[in-house]
């Protein structure tokens, strides 16, 4: 049995469950031997204190529901070998909460451009320092802070 | 016809040619695409006013219609596409956020307008703007290339 840190539910009766990071990757193989055979969304959320990131399983057998939260600092281990599905959910979280996960086997922005400076949903992210994007001669993302390089 | 006379120039004839034949280049960004697809099904039908070939190639088209957020990683790329379109061409801003950045315009993320990064002829505004309003634009567009006022 692996050890949970606490446990709640959300207003519509969704168990939520606080695992150390230590303890994730055992404790999803565990979940997913359970029946969780679905995972449907990755994402994380900035307490400024400290990262924050949640995983909400579904079973498709019966329906049940699993919200598993990880408390982090920035760095956690990838559950892509478990579920291949999160491949694109992590490397989105990564992109825009800036969440590194471990071993993930390609883990790159998705939705901003290759060479863009900081993560955006993150607290301290600087909103007045714009960043301005143009095309290379081979097509690649040129990202840059000076806004007659770029659009 | 046989026994009237029609007055005109060649210019003036090969200008209204221009107008009643525009292919618009399909180049949907959010929902605003959603008013351009009901502009152009059954309901709204503006195959009726000459504009009814939707095109996938910038290469056969010569009517952009930007039609939703333009994203600073989409921008180069619409330039790209503007610049391999044949002339003579033209571009409808369609709605607020292709206009003016619309309610993202304070995001990191947004071009507050499309105009910084082609130049447009005809503004549309809503949020999205209606297909009526689409239409007119087009209208607008036609008759203004007709008369001359537009040049490309």
């Amino acid at each position: 049995m692996i050890p949970i840190e606490s446990e709640s539910k959300t207003k519509d009766g969704t168990p939520v469950v606080y695992i150390s990071k230590e303890n994730l990757i055992p404790f999803m193989k565990e979940k997913k031997d359970e029946g969780y055979d679905m995972l449907l969304m990755v994402t994380g959320v900035d307490y400024v204190d400290h990262l924050e990131v949640v995983y909400h399983l579904l079973s498709t057998k019966d329906g049940r529901r699993l919200l598993v939260k990880t408390k982090t600092d920035e760095e956690v281990d990838s559950v892509t070998g478990i579920w291949p599905g999160a491949n694109w959910h992590e490397r989105e979280t990564y992109d825009l909460v800036g969440i590194r996960f471990r071993n993930h086997p390609n883990l790159k922005r998705i939705l901003l451009p290759e060479g863009w400076v900081g993560h955006p949903l993150r607290k301290n992210y600087p909103m007045d320092k714009k960043q301005y994007v143009n095309l290379g001669e081979d097509g690649e993302d040129k990202v840059s802070y000076d806004p007659k390089e770029g659009y | 016809m046989t026994d009237s006379i029609l007055l005109t120039t060649l210019d003036e004839a090969l200008r209204w040619g221009k107008g009643k034949s525009l292919w618009p280049f399909t180049f949907g960004l959010a929902c605003c695409a959603i008013e351009m697809m009901s502009a152009m099904g059954p309901d709204y039908d503006w195959a009726r006013f000459g504009a009814d070939v939707f095109r996938d190639s910038p290469r056969h088209a010569d009517l952009m219609i930007v039609s939703g957020t333009v994203t600073k990683k989409m921008a180069p790329r619409i330039r790209r596409l503007y610049d391999q379109m044949a002339f003579p061409k033209y571009v409808i801003s369609m709605g607020a956020c292709a206009s003016a950045g619309g309610p993202y315009v304070r995001g990191y993320s947004v071009v507050d307008g499309v105009d910084k990064v082609v130049p447009v002829d005809i503004y549309v505004y809503g949020c999205p703007p209606r297909p009526e309003a689409l239409i007119q634009a087009l209208k607008q567009l036609q008759d203004s290339i007709a008369s001359g006022k537009v040049r490309h």
